[in-house]
């Protein structure tokens, strides 16, 4: 019996399944191998012969976006408004294998708008809006391209997408606690909608490459994208301990000491081992083997993590104090549901820790500089100390079938209703409270005295020492522990 | 006493976290991962708490191994003796199942120092053929437990106002039954200054006061480590050593390297045999920890003739032989050492002379260098019998002029064991018999 299996990233070119279809009669998914021992030897040698030309033709042909149908009447209703040009972003998930659109946010209004501004797309408004959705994304979804809804002419909307693009796309990594990977998509794409004529023109940009000219894509929706997405989810410990310099102990200093800790946290936890429902995957293998297809798929991921193996420079130093910022979080990321990689998983899911930690932090420093804590906490010689809790993450499933959730985070004195509004103005989303989901953290009780972490005990029973060493030794070699727990404190005398 | 109580609070949470279901070990070079404190449970699943630890190494993928490592093990006989060596690495699990509290960010002003310390924790275990991994592991944890101990008391101990001492492992292979054993140094304080230390260790284990196994050249070096220097260590033991009737086989005792004709791109081929010999033994007197002073070069021994007044100085950059009144004036000149000088008039006399190199490879156990008729050679061991007088020499060749490669070394006898035919019969012999110093 003969068979071939197509490549998946030829198929998800319209041509190639158009073409396809015109020599077969029968209907076949691209996922199982294709049976041509029924068919005459030179249909087979016509259908390789013209699968090697679209390979050819597939860097030329572009990307293929694959969009939740509902983001189709999303983007109609937006038409129907008066308002002229209407810019947004589009959310969704780019993998070498495949692109996926979830779902379309709008720019929202500025309410101190003239009416002349009205008319024209602020690309400060814009990219900051792309900031704070961004904060709101698990991971595996991301800010993958911007719209704009608008009669003008195509060029000029092009012109305009692209700045946008670039701005939104730049803003958004220069925040990343992390390194670009070299198997990360740097394309990304702008849809230009003609309210009236209801045209869309489809274009990839690589933000990689400031000269970088635009490249024809596919835009394809379909209904059903994301219900058999897989999810991958972990609570993780953090324990940072970081020291304040001598006399300049400001939020402004803290600031930066903790951006400097939280790098050197991101890269203890990218280059921490990675299980996935305990096991640990080979690179390459895939997540969902053994799966069955269409099912919904949790993960549970373990990360384990040791010092660096170059050994950080032993230092003694005068502080004037210390920050620290101790917890666990639940972090989580949603995987596409064609045949994604282990290494996506653990990629995308180490992105989501990262990420959630440095939100909360920044979003608390954020409060601190703007209530006006400079004033307090400089140049005191009193011992103070202060606590903060920081937001805790809540999540809201998308309206699509499937686990996709956007995110949120409260302070302990927000109310649930806060958040919803937040998910209306930023995200555009109708949320209820009760559709919220908040059980996957709890808020810190603080009641005004020391909270000191309790160490876990465990018995141990001293072993029989076993002297004979015929046959195999182990030996531990350079073990580090975390740095954490090595800090001491030395108070001047 | 502040400032030691939060040393040893910090240790005390260090220990916590060991003991911690946190604290996992990483097989290296292998998927395997153990937790430690929940019963030895393991991944991949096939791993079981009642997993025979020498089951592990089909996990384990190898690396290349070195061409002398490998070609011994294969070896029917030497299996046994072989240890294996399995390589752990220590992490700290940080996800752990709900429920959970989000984060607090504390802020702390206070005047005060900060310390941050990595602490090289490496501890070994010896396990049997019939040790699980439960097993290993509760030695495992018990001895990281204690390493760390032993490192709060080291550091104590060295701490002087604001300057902090690292403590570092170092691992000591101790004559049997004791086996490998490990001690906490602090990093940078010389062997010199920790002499009361060693004193301590040698009453603690019972060793003799007269030689040293504590210091950190006496450091074990595990099998599975290559030797960054690229010379090959005791060739010999890759060796069958003879059987006579009656007669017992005395070794030198320790570890040397093997330094012949054009290593270390100095061409001394036809000239050079006796400072390879001697470079030889200054390899011994280092790695057993005697001396901290390098492998001397041909220039550096030539010049320390010049500067005891044995030759002039035009004899540096020569090519001129050296013999063994020269390795001993050497020897005593750049390394502090005294060497006994053994004279024979005949080749055909040093069969006679099993006794004395019987008794000195017993207590010494150094290399002896051999000068006489037109060669130098360096004679690691005798097999002797003391009823037949039968004899042979373990001798290790310094005019090889090919790579290191210990098959062929060992194949065409460029350290093997010789007759008493190897002997010029009617040429004079000076040995040179290097004494160890008495201390530890």
């Amino acid at each position: 019996m003969l068979t071939i299996s197509i490549p998946s990233h030829l198929l998800r070119h319209r041509r190639a399944t158009e073409i396809c279809q015109c020599i077969f009669i029968f209907f076949w998914s691209a996922d199982e191998p294709l049976d041509l021992s029924k068919l005459p030897a030179f249909l087979v040698e016509v259908l390789a012969t013209v699968l090697l030309l679209l390979n050819i033709f597939h860097e030329i042909m572009g990307r293929g976006y694959i969009v939740q149908d509902d983001v189709e009447g999303y983007l109609s209703k937006l038409c129907e408004q008066k308002a002229d040009p209407v810019t947004g972003l589009l959310i969704g998930q780019s993998s070498t294998q495949r692109d996926f659109v979830v779902m379309a946010i709008r720019t929202p209004q500025k309410e101190e708008s003239a009416a002349a501004a009205r008319n024209s797309v602020d690309k400060e408004w814009v990219t900051e809006h792309a900031r704070q959705v961004s904060r709101m994304l698990p991971g595996g979804l991301s800010v993958v391209g911007v719209f704009i809804i608008t009669d003008a002419d195509a060029k000029d909307a092009l012109t305009t997408l692209r700045q946008l693009l670039f701005a939104v796309e730049n803003l958004i990594s220069s925040e990343h606690l992390w390194d670009p990977a070299d198997d990360d998509v740097t394309d990304c794409v702008t849809l230009h909608i003609n309210p009236k004529t209801r045209k869309t023109v489809c274009r990839t940009f690589d933000i990689k490459d400031p000269k970088s000219v635009a490249k024809p894509a596919d835009w394809k929706y379909q209904s059903g994208l994301c219900s058999s997405w897989a999810t991958v989810s972990c609570s993780l410990n953090v324990d940072m301990l970081l020291p304040l310099p001598n006399n300049r102990t400001s939020t402004g200093n803290m600031e930066e000491c903790l951006k400097e800790g939280l790098k050197a946290w991101a890269h203890q936890i990218e280059s921490g081992l990675c299980l996935i429902d305990g096991k640990r995957l080979p690179e390459d293998s895939e997540l969902t083997v053994g799966q069955r297809r269409n099912v919904r798929q949790t993960y549970t991921a373990q990360l384990l993590i040791t010092t660096e193996n170059k050994r950080l420079t032993d230092v003694i130093e005068q502080c004037g104090g210390s920050v620290s910022v101790t917890g666990a979080i639940h972090s989580r990321a949603y995987l596409h549901s064609n045949k994604p990689k282990a290494r996506l998983a653990e990629k995308l899911l180490k992105r989501d820790v990262v990420s959630t930690v440095a939100t909360r932090v920044q979003m608390m420093l954020e409060e601190l500089l703007a209530s006006d804590q400079e004033s307090k906490g400089s140049c005191r010689d009193k011992q103070q100390k202060e606590l903060f809790c920081l937001p805790h993450r809540i999540f809201c499933p998308l309206k699509v079938s499937g686990p996709l959730c956007v995110c949120d985070y409260q302070f302990s004195d927000e109310g649930l209703s806060e958040v919803t509004e937040r998910l209306k103005e930023m995200l555009d989303i109708d949320a209820a409270e009760e559709d919220l989901d908040t059980r996957q953290e709890m808020t810190f009780e603080i009641t005004g005295c020391d909270i000191t972490p309790e160490p876990t005990q465990e018995k141990v029973e001293a072993p029989e020492h076993k002297k004979n060493y015929i046959g195999v030794a182990m030996a531990t070699a350079v073990a580090l522990l975390a740095t954490a727990a090595s800090m001491l404190y030395l108070n001047d005398i | 006493m502040l400032v030691r109580n939060v040393i040893s609070r910090t240790f005390e949470t260090l220990r916590s976290q060991v003991k911690s279901e946190s604290c996992v070990l990483a097989v290296s070079d292998s998927p395997v991962i153990i937790w430690p404190n929940k019963d030895a449970y393991a991944t991949p699943e096939e791993i079981t708490p009642s997993t025979l630890c020498e089951d592990m190494h089909q996990w384990i993928q190898a690396d290349e191994q070195e061409s002398s490592g490998k070609k011994s093990s294969k070896k029917k006989s030497k299996k046994s003796s072989v240890a294996s060596v399995i390589n752990l690495r220590l992490m700290t699990e940080v996800t752990k199942p709900g429920p959970l509290s989000a984060p607090i960010l504390t802020k702390t002003v206070l005047k005060s120092h900060f310390v941050s310390v990595t602490l090289p924790l490496d501890c070994v275990v010896c396990t049997g053929r019939s040790d699980t991994i439960k097993d290993a592991c509760e030695q495992l944890i018990e001895a990281l437990t204690h390493q760390l101990c032993e490192m709060e008391k080291v550091t104590l101990q060295n701490m002087k106002g604001m300057t902090l001492l690292v403590p570092e492992p170092v691992h000591f292979l101790l004559p049997e039954p004791k086996g490998l054993v490990t001690v906490v140094y602090p990093v940078g304080v010389p062997d010199s200054q920790l002499v009361a230390q060693r004193k301590e260790l040698h009453q603690q284990f019972e060793l003799p006061d007269d030689r040293p196994y504590f210091r950190r050249a006496n450091a074990y070096h595990f099998p599975n480590e290559p030797y960054k220097d690229g010379y090959l260590r005791n060739p010999h033991l890759a060796l069958t050593h003879p059987t006579l009737d009656n007669g017992k086989v005395y070794l030198v005792q320790g570890i040397y390297s093997y330094h012949h004709y054009m290593q270390d791109r100095v061409d001394d081929n036809g000239w050079g045999c006796a400072y390879r010999s001697l470079q030889t033994i200054c390899s011994w007197f280092q790695q057993q920890g005697y001396v901290e002073l390098p492998v001397p070069t041909h220039k550096e021994i030539q010049q320390a003739l010049v500067d005891v007044g044995d030759k002039q100085a035009s004899f540096v950059g020569s090519r001129q032989w050296i013999g063994s009144i020269e390795v001993q004036a050497v020897l005593s000149h750049l390394l502090g050492l005294t060497s006994k000088i053994l004279f024979v008039s005949q080749g055909a006399e040093l069969a006679s002379k099993g006794r004395e190199l019987a008794n000195h490879f017993l207590t010494e156990g150094t290399p002896v260098m051999i000068g006489g008729g037109v060669l130098a050679h360096t004679i690691l061991g005798v097999a002797w019998s003391e009823t037949t007088g039968q004899i042979r020499y373990l001798i290790l060749d310094p005019h090889y002029t090919g790579a290191e490669d210990l098959q062929v070394i060992t194949d065409k006898g460029w350290c093997g064991w010789k007759g008493p035919d190897f002997w010029d019969q009617t040429a004079y012999y000076n040995l040179c018999l290097p004494q160890r110093p008495k201390v530890i």
